[in-house]
């Protein structure tokens, strides 16, 4: 940008012409505002191909004529150019590039200069977000930002999920708290990427706990833009393209599945399949599309006098890669301050309105694509959709049979092309949001500030369900006519599952607003630096309402489907409707920063929280959430002046504590329902229903989680700014994590209940280095590096708590357990050994009960000559032991070229997919080629008869590296004094992606609760590649 | 200008006050995690959801994997590649503290315990009028506590007192003195059956205590004290012996003049029965096969009774592939397995998942081979051989009539074994007597002496009680 910059200043200077015609010889030195030479600078005639380098003492000479316009350059200063008079020397003081270090940082209620900042802050400004095209900022940013752990999910319209410095809660709220200026959101989704000014990370504890009970899980603040002084600014930003899925697999064909259905359905007696059959569908082939993306925004910005304005519009459309897959956002929003009084009042105004429009569809497709068998037809010949019907007495895949003949199933999977037919779900949504924000000058020193802001939100989905057409389709033998037949009442009426349709719609509400106030005090004298300011808050989210309503047998036409509009009244409408209670949060906060002569800073900060979610003892709602954290910038002392090495070099140390609130609740129960189980009996000659009832599990009463903080690190600059960046220690303790705990088996509890019950600890470093350097003119570049380390250990555990058990396939068989000194909800299996080879083997080894050979081998761990849960063993975790990203850019003339990429390592992720069959469900080309087909074929992969337990088989090495975005820009040279500025482009993204996994993608998130099957692959939403050409243009 | 701006500045301080001010998070509702459910329960009510328990699915599968595959009395069944999760291993004796057979029956009996102790510490505090006495309801909970610590000390040995301890395992003697307690309380609060009124049919009685007591007495040997017992039951006049046998099990025989307590089954939602029980061994496969196929007759079984000479009780208990049922339904010769479990079958809802089949626990006829068996280790051998004879008597089996007491005793287990044959009973007998080792042998099975006599205390409880000593040999 700054080089785009200068060279749009360079084209400016064409137009001064040239005047005088004597050459002449001047000299001088290049110095900074310390007097310090400046060797290497470069000391350039504009628009001459006339230049000069200082040497190692900043002297530099060069031939000019009178008048010239001479331009200095050096890295890491501000470019200085000055006319060529009649002197014959010239000494130029450049100034430190101030955007660096005098950057303002926003820490939440109020700034900080990025050179007083004593902790870890990433920010990341408006071109790093926009550089990378995507429905949320905060994708953009993947692999950017050392600590924080951003999964993408390539759905249309998902939002990724967020980790900062790894995951301290296993039953809590996961997600970090937003606060878009200054008001608080749970996701921002709402907002486009476009209006985003910048974006900064709070990591740590000492920044994060101003929001104290909610900041647990880190805290994002957006700064939305604002119009800036000059002249008006038009700016137009358009994208247009195509995503395909990234890591395709090859499945077996017709001819290979036929072979591993018999081999299995040998060794358990089955029925055969015949050879040659009918169909060989590709289902990924018919089942995925090439998706669309296409975005235009707009936006005006600039001031006035007394306003200053921003109003921006954004239309985002995407088609999905399944068929009808559809996701729309409109954003509009208005941003605008008014100076008032002299600019002692100032009014600031945000209103974002954004809607979409969505129809979503299964992924659970993607899972049946990858099971049925290729010798399903996409439809049959008659027109309904193909099941998995065989003819077991010919084996011939069809749902023809002759009398005495057997029709049975391939497998129990459906038609992954029907379900994505036959979802019809339309999702709008509208969220308007608000904020009108007051600053008062009181006097130079002291500022007041408040603050308003709601938001609403309203949300519609209207499901309608063929069910007519899907009962039908079940089963290619079915009649029109026995679905009349089913239609005729009975004494019970009729059932619903011959309704011809159902409609559903959905309607949520959901609204929150906070109002805040704070003063803030700025005071300098001498060498001290006084900063401190004081707040309370006041907020109410999380209340709505929704209701629901549903009718069978409407109108099947889409413009005419209308709950009161059916076709017949065979059946009773449904209506629900229920009130989320809000939630109240009052708050207090203070702090206080001072510096001395900006060596040496120390900053404390106090905040006060009462919540109405907990009643903690004696009507005490309220906890305090302190922190405190230590600078010295050592590169400000007197003794490293001139060291001609180190620009900066900045140590600082915080702790803090942190609150989560979002946690689960315990609430005591009596269970006494008709439906139930176990609390009802007959009693009686006629043994009637006698309703019982039973005590549930007792509630404990619980209070948010407490996370401790510590870290310490460095920011250091070298080399003249060359080379930059920030290490630093982490270490986080959720002191009072809430697991959810299993009663013990022999006590009278049935039901699990909530307790705080352990400790997480997440601990790590990180590392953001950062090299820039300009060679010559016409080129510069820069390369970034980051990386995070996290331990994850859950510890201290409370005796009899542990054991808690998750990663449930479905199937009966789970994949992690909680357990003290492994990382939270570590993979918990038998370990695979080897193939059974032969009978023989089996039985004189220790073995499953339902071993046989070509079934995997598992260890027998504590050697007793059984294989039960005594032999399952810990084997990592889903979550990476380290995250790294790679950004590099280059300028070259009018090009720009970007690429980054992203990568973890050190997780481990479980292939649900090939681990999970029930008998009959296709599997991968690769599975198919590796297996065991007899003794000695292969001792490591089992065969096509196999079991399902969970076993380190089907964990796999998670680590995989992703070149994000390969980016390649060229803007154009002035074209007409009407277009400020444009720039073409074309990206590339997710064009690599480097695993060694064999299913379709490792980054395997889930919502992220890790108690559930976040790491395992069941129907995960596979990555895309996208092909992006875009344009922006400023008027 | 300057006014205004004052007043502005003015305005929002007194916002400031008034924003300060912590009841604000009292607004709304505070969540009372303590809070109860507002509605009314009657002790009643809380005994009447421990009945329920014995409902759950597990009397249905796990129970008869413990109790009757693993004996001699039938096998696994259902399809050779079936393995009914462990109830192969079961079948087979090579079952393991992670068996989820074990750990079902291990759990639910204690969760039934746990319920039974919230309804007597809930009735000896409850305030207001009660429908039903609280006397009553207590001793209905101590009934259902002892059955089921009584199970449990069978199965497992030394268990803990949930009322105790829940880590320390109470020796056996204090078991039984804990269950002989609670069910002398039952029986000084209990009615009788005739006591009761016609509605509350099903409930624990004076006589189903007394019979439960018996043989709590038996299982220890106090052989004085359970002819006693017994005794007590047979000359209560209460009880009687059907004289159909196969009519016990029909639905025309629910809680007949020999039933002193079952557990009711109606089969109908939401009055459902046992869940699934009759499904589980229900015939698989063939034609019109309607169940699962579990728990079948062993050829052993068969064996035994063609032995007796007792085709009453074999038809009865055995359902075989081919044959037409009472009820008219012809079984395919083409099922899976070529005998299932006529005591589980239901002729109304043969194969659906809520059954009518009320499971006898405890019958007038274990009464009087009860009293029989404790008279003959009395050395009264000639006595016993009344109550044992009235027992074969109605199956139409001639009168024993040796004196010799090894000759009786083998006599009264054999009767045992052929009388409540598929009722949950015999690998406990067989324990108990001593018998198992050979009964195994006979079966083509190993039984381990010094390990198999106890189940292994489930592995998910030793995970979260690691003071807790495991049995011999697991």
């Amino acid at each position: 940008m700054k080089l785009k910059i200068t060279f749009l200043l360079l084209l400016s200077l064409v137009t001064f012409g040239v005047t005088a015609q004597d050459t002449k010889t001047v000299s001088g030195t290049v110095t900074d505002t310390r007097d310090v030479p400046l060797p290497g600078a470069e000391v350039k005639v504009v628009d001459k191909d006339n230049y000069a380098v200082t040497d190692f003492d900043g002297n530099f000479s060069l031939d000019v004529l009178e008048g010239d316009q001479v331009r200095v350059t050096y890295l890491g200063f501000e470019a200085q150019t000055f006319s060529i008079t009649n002197d014959a020397t010239y000494n130029i003081v450049l100034q430190d590039q101030s955007s660096e270090l005098d950057e303002v940082v926003v820490v939440g209620y109020g700034n900080q200069k990025k050179s007083d900042i004593t902790g870890a802050i990433v920010s990341v400004d408006n071109e790093e977000i926009t550089k990378q095209p995507a429905t949320s900022a905060l994708t953009s940013v993947q692999g950017k930002v050392a600590g924080v752990n951003i999964i993408a999910n390539d759905a249309p319209g998902s939002t990724p999920t967020v980790l900062m410095r790894g995951l301290g809660t296993a039953e809590g709220g996961r997600s970090p708290l937003y606060i878009v200026d200054g008001q608080p959101l749970t996701d921002i989704t709402s907002i486009n990427p476009n209006d985003i000014e910048s974006i900064d990370f709070l990591k740590g504890a000492s920044y994060a706990n101003i929001y104290g009970i909610r900041a647990a899980n880190g805290v994002i603040l957006i700064t939305t833009k604002r119009g800036k002084q000059g002249k008006t600014v038009f700016s137009f930003e358009s994208y247009y393209g195509a995503k395909t899925i990234l890591n395709p697999l090859k499945m077996a064909n017709a001819q290979q599945y036929t072979q591993y259905f018999n081999e299995e359905s040998a060794a358990n007696g089955g029925f055969l399949l015949q050879d040659n059959q009918r169909y060989n569908t590709d289902w990924y082939d018919e089942l995925l599309q090439t998706g669309t993306i296409n975005n235009n925004s707009f936006s005006v910005s600039g001031a006035g006098e007394n306003i200053d304005y921003f109003l921006s519009y954004n239309l985002y459309q995407e088609k999905g890669i399944l068929e009808g897959q559809e996701y729309n956002r409109g954003t509009i929003r208005s941003n605008n301050t008014y100076h008032l009084f002299n600019d002692r009042v100032r009014i600031i105004q945000n209103l974002n309105v954004a809607y979409t429009n969505e129809n979503p569809k299964p992924f659970g497709s993607f899972s049946t694509a990858y099971r049925q068998s290729p010798l399903v037809p996409v439809r049959y010949d008659n027109g309904r959709f193909g099941q998995s019907f065989v003819n077991q007495n010919t084996g011939v895949v069809g749902f023809t049979t002759q009398p005495g003949e057997t029709l049975g199933r391939l497998n129990s999977h459906g038609n992954p092309v029907a379900q994505v037919y036959y979802e019809d779900e339309q999702i709008n949504t509208t969220s308007l949001q608000g904020q009108i924000a007051a600053e008062f000058d009181i006097n130079e020193d002291l500022m007041l500030t408040t603050r308003f802001g709601a938001t609403k939100f309203y949300s519609t989905k209207k499901t309608y369900n063929d069910i007519r057409d899907q009962w039908l389709n079940a089963n290619p033998n079915r009649t029109e006519a026995q679905f009349e037949a089913g239609r005729v009442p009975d004494e019970d009426g009729v059932s619903t599952e011959f309704a011809n349709n159902s409609y559903t719609i959905r309607r949520l509400e959901s609204y929150r607003w906070n109002i805040e106030s704070f003063l803030t005090y700025n005071k300098s004298f001498d060498e001290h630096n006084l900063s401190a300011t004081l707040g309370i808050s006041r907020e109410n989210y999380e209340g709505g309402e929704f209701t629901e309503a549903q009718a069978y047998d409407v109108r099947p036409e889409r413009n005419l489907r209308n709950l009161n509009l059916r076709t017949s009244q065979l059946f009773n409408d449904n209506v629900t409707g229920d009130t989320y209670q809000s939630t109240n949060l009052q708050s207090y906060f203070g702090r206080v920063e001072y510096n001395y002569d900006q060596r040496y800073y120390v900053r404390a900060v106090i905040r006060r929280d009462g919540t109405s979610d907990f009643a903690t003892g004696e009507n005490n709602f309220f906890g305090y959430f302190p922190a405190v954290s230590l600078g010295w910038t050592m590169t400000n002392e007197a003794f490293m002046e001139d060291n001609g090495v180190l620009d900066n070099l900045k140590f600082f140390a915080g702790w803090g504590k942190l609150g989560n609130q979002a946690i689960p609740f315990n609430v005591q129960s009596i269970n006494a329902e008709a439906g139930s189980n176990n609390t009802n009996y007959v009693f009686g000659p006629s043994q009637s229903l006698i309703v019982g009832a039973a005590l549930g599990t007792p509630a404990i009463p619980l209070s948010w989680e407490v996370t401790e903080e510590f870290e310490a690190g460095f920011d250091f600059a070298l080399f003249n700014r060359k080379l930059s960046g920030t290490i630093d220690y982490y270490n986080r303790l959720n002191t009072n994590a809430i697991l959810s705990v299993r009663p013990l088996l022999n006590s009278e509890y049935s039901s699990n209940f909530f307790d705080e019950a352990a400790e997480i600890s997440n601990s790590g470093f990180e590392f953001l280095v950062n090299w820039r350097d300009q060679i010559g003119s016409d080129f510069s570049y820069n390369i970034g590096v980051n990386l995070s380390t996290n331990k994850n250990r859950v510890q201290n555990v409370k005796p009899a708590y542990d054991g808690a058990i998750g990663g449930d396939l479905g199937n009966g068989r789970i994949t992690k357990r909680l357990a003290e000194g492994q990382p939270i909800f570590a993979w918990w299996m038998y370990e695979a050994d080897g193939v059974w080879q032969t009978q023989e083997e089996i039985e004189s080894n220790p073995s499953l009960v339902s071993a046989a050979p070509g079934h995997l081998r598992y260890k027998d761990q504590n050697g007793d000559g059984l294989i039960d849960d005594r032999d399952k063993k810990y084997f990592g975790s889903y979550i990476p032991t380290y995250n790294y990203g790679i950004n590099i850019g280059a300028n070259y003339k009018n090009f720009d070229l970007s690429v980054s990429g992203f990568g973890v390592g050190g997780n481990k992720v479980y292939n649900g997919l090939y681990n999970t069959r029930l008998g009959g469900e296709n599997i991968s080309e690769e599975i198919f080629n590796k297996r065991w087909t007899g003794p000695g074929s292969t001792n490591v992969n089992p065969g096509a008869d196999r079991d399902v337990e969970a076993s380190s088989y089907y964990l796999e090495d998670g680590s995989y590296f992703r070149i994000n975005n390969i980016t390649v820009g060229y803007t154009l040279p002035e074209i007409s004094s009407f277009i400020n500025s444009a720039r073409v482009y074309v990206t590339l993204q997710n064009p690599f992606m480097f695993t060694d996994y064999s299913g379709f993608t490792p980054e395997l998130n889930q919502d992220g609760d890790p108690t559930t099957t976040t790491g395992v692959e069941l129907s995960a939403y596979p990555n895309t590649r996208s092909f992006i050409v875009g344009a922006n243009f400023k008027l | 200008m300057k006014f205004i701006y004052k007043t502005l500045l003015f305005s929002l301080f007194t916002g400031l006050v008034f924003i300060s001010c912590d009841d604000f998070v009292e607004e709304v509702d505070i969540v009372d995690p303590v809070a109860e459910d507002g509605e009314d329960y009657q002790p009643v009510d809380f005994v009447n959801g421990v009945y329920g328990m014995h409902t759950e699915f597990s009397y249905a599968f796990s129970y008869l994997g413990i109790t009757d595959m693993i004996s001699d009395n039938s096998d696994k069944g259902s399809s050779p590649t079936d393995s009914g999760t462990d109830k192969r291993a079961l079948d087979e004796l090579n079952f393991t503290s992670s068996s989820v057979s074990v750990t079902a029956m291990w759990t639910i009996w204690y969760k039934t315990i746990g319920r039974a102790s919230q309804t007597i510490e809930i009735a000896n505090t409850f305030e207001g009028q009660t429908a039903v006495p609280g006397a009553r309801v207590i001793g209905e909970a101590k009934f259902l506590r002892a059955l089921n610590y009584f199970w449990l000390v069978r199965s497992f040995g030394a268990i803990p007192i949930q009322e105790i301890s829940l880590v320390e395992r109470a020796p056996v003697e204090e078991v039984y003195e804990y269950i002989e307690q609670d069910l002398l309380d039952a029986i000084d609060a209990l009615p009788l059956k005739s006591e009761y009124a016609n509605t509350e049919l099903g409930r624990a009685t004076k006589g189903a205590a007394q019979g439960l007591l018996a043989k709590v007495y038996l299982y220890q040997e106090k052989w004085q004290e359970a002819a006693d017992m017994a005794n007590t039951v047979i000359t209560s006049n209460q009880y009687s012996l059907d004289p159909n046998y196969a009519n016990v099990w029909r639905v025309t025989g629910e809680n007949g003049p020999g039933s002193l307590f079952e557990i009711q089954a109606r089969g109908e939602i939401p009055q459902h029965g046992v869940q699934q029980y009759s499904q589980v061994q229900g015939a698989r496969g063939g034609d019109n096969g309607w169940g699962w196929g579990f728990n079948t007759p062993s050829q052993n079984l068969e064996d035994a009774f063609n032995e007796a000479g007792d085709d009453i009780r074999r038809d009865a208990t055995i359902i075989f592939a081919g044959e037409t049922l009472f009820d008219g339904r012809v079984v395919d010769a083409g099922v899976e397995n070529p005998r299932y479990s006529e005591k589980a079958y239901s002729s109304a809802n043969a194969g659906q998942s809520d059954g009518d089949k009320n499971i006898r626990v405890l019958r007038y006829a274990e009464v009087l081979l009860i009293r029989a068996e404790a008279l003959n280790e009395l050395g009264q051998s000639s006595a016993a051989l009344t109550p044992l004879n009235l027992v074969r008597t109605r199956v139409e089996l001639p009168a024993i009539t040796a004196t010799d007491q090894a000759e009786v005793r083998q006599a009264i287990w054999t009767e045992r074994r052929l009388e409540l044959a598929m009722e949950h009973d015999r690998w406990f007998d067989l324990v108990r007597t001593g018998q198992a080792e050979a009964a195994m042998a006979a079966d083509g099975k190993t039984f381990i002496t010094g390990k198999h006599e106890l189940f292994p205390i489930p592995n998910n409880q030793l995970v979260q009680t690691p003071e807790m000593v495991q049995n011999p040999g697991y």
